[in-house]
């Protein structure tokens, strides 16, 4: 035992308890406590167990989810049900995980578990797995999110680039996204790299539709060809050049079929709750190592058709005679991704749409006019709202949406109301720290009204 | 009256098109049309040369980039340089953003140490610090009496940066920072020309600013410069909340 891990964990261990004590989530706080003191400290843990880490700007939660769900169906070292340690709740930094790791330890750090499935912030890969040995690493996607906060793309992907270098674990890449494909050559050495991706699906275009981030080859700076576009910068390219992006993949979810929310792997038919393209990319890189892991295929098929994560992503709120899907968007690919399954319903609805400023949304708002609001079928009415709701109001009317069909309420709970007053379908799409506020607003206004037609 | 109608050249649309500044090209093509004029937009792509006189056009926008985009670009904007000039000589209006603005000045040197030279259109220059967190970011207002009146603008800056020897800076800044760390000044302007640090994008909460371009390039066509109002409410709101919360500070 060393002495110096025993006190840190002690301490460590202390501050979770007292926060406990007093009712309050440890959330970040005794992490960054340890990391103010050491910045080193995530190295007082250890784990003899495999580590599985997803990354990336979109889907992180979700797929993290649906791996624990997962992993949860093997059996453990003692015969029972796998124990899975997992930051579900998206504490994804540093100072989140020191944290959550910290309830789970013993004393000399050491934690036991069968399986770590954690959710990683982009920019902590690197500082994170200095310490704790990953096994397997998937990589989603990487789009402009809160730049005044992540700084530029290219520096964020410069970070794990570095980081992968000496990595010798699974590496689990999107291989439709060309700043993801790349890291696959971080490590020439590295024999443990896998791709997926989702074949050409009907809603696939020839050019590109919303702003996307990876338009120039990696390796020789060339501008990228494209035989089709998935979403964003998403889709089928190649280099003309180099010849970069001829990349096989390791499995592809094939047979997309929208009326039986159902598609394909090697020839096994599944199903899941939602058909969003991106939510497809998602289950192809569980699926991807599902396999990694000899995951049962009926297990796969048990969670994929079953599971549903809910917290603001993709859920639903219903009054009596009037429904919402609500959608969390932290970027223009979110929100875009959230406009898509809205013009692909044929009917009539109205938007609800959130928006703050607070720090952890980056203060920077310009990122919805990389929103694409050029298709807007059938929305009769939108209402905004959040600290910056007129600045949402003002994009959506200026991609030719008549401003009076606008509300614009800036009070959450009037805002609810406000949306509420029709009956028939809504959509509704929030930031980050709009969501859970969100959630609340609407869950309030249907135990008070939810029974009764608007 | 004829049918009034303006051509916009955006170039590098898919390279310097950082922070939704794409979104300056939607509101003028907006406010046009609200007025009925046409805005026809033209593109200049990077790499893939063509003939467009750029002297045929009313408006010239650039937006911002990143700093390996912007190093992508500078030989192309270089193989631009006679037909850029010959387009302000012959008063086409100039809008540029961040990046575009960093470019048409004598160099920019990028937090990579990196030396770009620039168009050198105009005398100012740019160094940014080697630090990539030395960064001026935050929201950002300038008073401006470009539009013949005192202005607010407001918007959002993003910038590594700092941007010296400004003969005639667009504004006065009220909050923020500007061309250096809390400088006093941001911007560059002439009649014609709008060169800015300003995201947000600029022009979607300062509708007059918005006007004032569009007004000057049909100015120089000798057409009827007047815009009737329209339905700014919105933006009166967004603009009024947003002037009391940031300069009340």
């Amino acid at each position: 035992m060393k002495p110096l891990n025993f006190l840190t964990v002690l301490f460590g261990k202390a501050m979770v308890k007292t926060l406990k004590l007093m009712g309050r989530d440890a959330g970040n706080f005794p992490g960054l406590v340890l990391w103010t003191l050491n910045k080193n400290y995530l190295k007082v843990f250890s784990c003899d167990c495999p580590i599985i880490a997803v990354t990336g700007t979109n889907g992180k939660t979700s797929t993290t989810n649906f791996l624990n769900n997962l992993f949860r169906s093997l059996k453990g070292k003692n015969g029972k049900k796998a124990k899975i340690i997992t930051n579900m709740q998206g504490n994804n930094l540093d100072t989140g995980i020191g944290s959550m790791l910290l309830q789970y330890c013993d004393m000399n750090g050491h934690i036991d578990a069968d399986y770590l499935v954690l959710e990683v912030d982009e920019s902590h890969v690197p500082v994170i797995f200095k310490h704790l040995k990953l096994e397997t690493l998937v990589v989603l996607n990487f789009f402009r999110d809160q730049l005044d906060r992540n700084g530029e793309v290219e520096t964020l992907i410069l970070k794990i680039h570095k980081f992968l270098k000496t990595y010798n674990g699974n590496l689990v890449l999107n291989a439709d996204d060309p700043n993801v494909a790349r890291l696959g050559y971080s490590n020439p050495k590295n024999k443990n790299v896998y791709y997926y991706n989702v074949e050409k699906y009907e809603g696939a275009t020839d050019e590109l539709y919303e702003a996307g981030e990876g338009r120039f080859c990696p390796k020789c700076g060339e501008e990228l060809a494209y035989d089709y576009y998935q979403y964003s910068h998403i889709g089928r390219f190649h280099c003309p050049k180099c010849g970069y992006g001829n990349i096989k993949p390791y499995v592809q979810l094939q047979s997309i079929d929208f009326e039986n929310n159902s598609f394909s792997f090697e020839g096994e038919s599944y199903t899941t709750k939602h058909m969003g393209i991106y939510h497809l990319y998602n289950l192809s890189a569980v699926y991807a190592v599902s396999k990694l892991y000899n995951i049962d295929h009926r297990v796969v098929k048990k969670v994929f058709g079953k599971f549903e994560v809910n917290n603001g992503r993709l859920e639903k709120f219903e009054t009596a005679n009037a429904s919402m899907l609500l959608n969390l968007a932290k970027n223009p690919v979110g929100a875009n991704m959230t406009l898509r399954l809205l013009n692909q319903d044929k009917g009539e609805k109205e938007l609800l749409f959130v928006l703050n400023d607070n720090i952890a949304d980056g203060t920077d708002v310009s990122w919805i006019w990389d929103i694409n609001f050029s298709i807007f079928n059938g929305v009769t009415r939108v209402v905004t709202s959040g600290t910056r709701a007129y600045d949402i109001a003002i994009r959506i009317k200026c991609s030719g949406y008549d401003p009076d069909r606008i509300t614009v309420q800036p009070d959450l709970d009037k805002a609810a109301a406000e949306i509420f007053k029709n009956g028939g379908t809504k959509y509704g799409i929030a930031n980050y720290t709009a969501i859970q506020p969100t959630r609340a607003a609407l869950k309030r206004y249907i135990e008070r009204k939810g029974g009764e037609k608007s | 009256m004829s049918e009034r109608k303006l051509k916009l050249l955006h170039m590098y649309p898919n390279v310097l098109d950082l922070y939704g500044d794409s979104g300056n090209v939607e509101v003028l093509r907006y406010r046009c049309a609200q007025r009925g004029i046409t805005l026809e937009v033209y593109q200049h792509l990077m790499n893939k040369p063509d003939n467009t006189d750029f002297s045929d056009m009313d408006i010239i926008y650039l937006g911002g980039g990143a700093d390996y985009e912007q190093q992508l670009l500078a030989d192309d904007l270089m193989s631009c340089k006679d037909r850029i000039f010959k387009a302000y000589e012959n008063k086409v209006f100039l809008l540029m953003i961040c990046g575009g603005y960093q470019l048409l000045g004598k160099y920019y040197k990028d937090s990579n140490g990196e030396r770009i030279p620039g168009l050198g259109l105009f005398s100012y220059h740019t160094e940014a610090s080697t630090n990539k967190r030395d960064r001026c970011i935050g929201n950002i207002i300038v008073e401006t009496e470009l539009v013949g009146k005192k202005y607010k603008v407001i918007g959002f800056e993003n910038h590594g940066g700092q941007t010296t020897d400004v003969k005639t800076p667009f504004g006065k800044v009220l909050h923020g920072n500007g061309n250096v760390r809390s400088g006093e000044t941001e911007g560059y302007c002439e009649e014609r020309v709008i060169a800015t640090y300003l995201h947000g994008p600029l022009l979607s909460k300062n509708p007059q600013l918005a006007d004032y371009i569009i007004s000057k390039a049909l100015e120089r066509q000798g057409a009827d410069s007047t815009l009737a109002p329209i339905n700014d409410k919105l933006e009166e709101a967004c603009r009024k909340e947003l002037l009391t919360r940031l300069l009340s500070k």
